[in-house]
């Protein structure tokens, strides 16, 4: 099956994470053009090293969750994203009694308040051409946090009803929504955890931890076409994980 | 081209219906049958052919009764709006073949338009 594409423009949140970089290059081998999100100097480098072989084929852009001017620029006039694929989210693992009232604050300022502030500017720039999809990836965490994943999983939830919500209602402006869940991915913070914790992966009924492609593949799926009737809901992928008790 | 014009050709195009079913006199909500989400689609368009910053509650009058209720004044939080207009919404709040349906009229949105390209 050649999966279809209605637009080409591809702003990827989070864009120095492991996944994100995996995405882009799917996207550019599907003719789509991906712009990658860091935070700073650092975050730049490593997208431009890693997409080397790819050149004037994606763009990097500056968003800091801290600063809700770096919005304005990303989406100015001409540059409205066609898609959206959502990846950030700040780190906070820490125990619900134990944690700061400065840095709960500013976890959900970070990854509640200023991500709804950016769908909504994304979702009125589609609306323009009256179609857009954005993809914003959950986690199996949101519902089946380990203990220290409380604040992770609360904002996880959240972001997933504006999504959803978001979906719902302008789902008839042919602008629509998913929420992805994976579940233990071999990257980034997934993993150090499963490294750290072996015999987690026998608790999944497939046996195995999800690859980076295998996200990467479902998301450029849940791009194209093919996917559109999905809406407003949330795709859990992890391996059948959540569908049963835990047996370690 | 007048600014009501151009608020005709975008409601027109967004709403489909005719031109000419579209004067400053008519109200958006009870005569157009337009939904939130049309004129949330209606203030992107205004944001683009005008190049101005729109801001939603205050272009639609959103809080309009909120502001009654609470015997705010109507002048201060809509500057745009005339004396005669302020008093013929008084009068029509409640009104209409729906009450509950806003009080919203295309003049308002053009009003509003204007204020804010002249305070530019």
């Amino acid at each position: 099956m050649r999966l279809k594409f209605s637009g080409s423009r591809v702003l990827i949140l989070g864009g120095t994470c492991e996944l994100a970089l995996c995405l882009a290059e799917y996207l550019i081998k599907a003719q789509l053009y991906p712009v990658l999100s860091c935070r700073n100097k650092n975050g730049r480098q490593q997208i431009e090293s890693s997409l080397s072989a790819f050149k004037e084929k994606f763009e990097t852009v500056y968003l800091d969750l801290n600063d809700a001017d770096s919005i304005k620029s990303i989406f100015s006039q001409n540059n409205q994203p066609d898609y959206l694929v959502d990846f950030a989210q700040s780190n906070l693992e820490s125990l619900i009694a134990s944690e700061s009232s400065y840095d709960i604050n500013r976890y959900f300022a970070e990854n509640i308040s200023f991500r709804a502030e950016i769908i909504k500017t994304a979702a009125r720039g589609m609306l323009k051409k009256r179609r857009g999809r954005l993809i914003f990836i959950s986690s199996a965490a949101a519902l089946r946090p380990n203990p220290g994943q409380g604040f992770y999983a609360a904002a996880k939830l959240a972001s997933e009803a504006l999504y959803k919500n978001l979906g719902l209602e302008m789902g008839s402006k042919g602008i629509t929504t998913v929420s992805l869940r994976p579940g233990y991915i071999n990257a980034g913070r997934g993993e150090n955890f499963i490294k750290q914790n072996k015999k987690i992966t026998r608790a999944i009924p497939v046996k195995r931890a999800i690859e980076p492609c295998e996200v990467a593949e479902t998301i450029l799926f849940l791009l194209s076409e093919s996917a559109r009737s999905f809406n407003a809901v949330e795709i859990t992928m992890d391996g059948g994980m959540s569908a049963g008790k835990l047996i370690l | 081209m007048t600014i009501f014009k151009k608020i005709q050709d975008l409601l027109a195009e967004l709403l489909d219906v005719e031109k000419n079913e579209i004067s400053p006199e008519t109200y958006i909500f009870r005569d157009l049958g337009a939904e939130s989400i049309d004129l949330m689609e209606l203030a992107v368009a205004i944001n683009s052919e005008f190049n101005i910053s729109v801001i939603d509650d205050d272009i639609f009058l959103r809080r309009l009764r909120e502001y009654i209720s609470e015997n705010q004044s109507i002048k201060k939080k809509y500057p745009f709006l005339s004396d005669k207009r302020i008093a013929e919404i008084i009068k029509d709040v409640g009104k209409g073949p729906n009450f509950s349906e806003p009080v919203l009229k295309v003049k308002d949105i053009a009003d509003y338009i204007k204020y804010i390209m002249e305070s530019i």
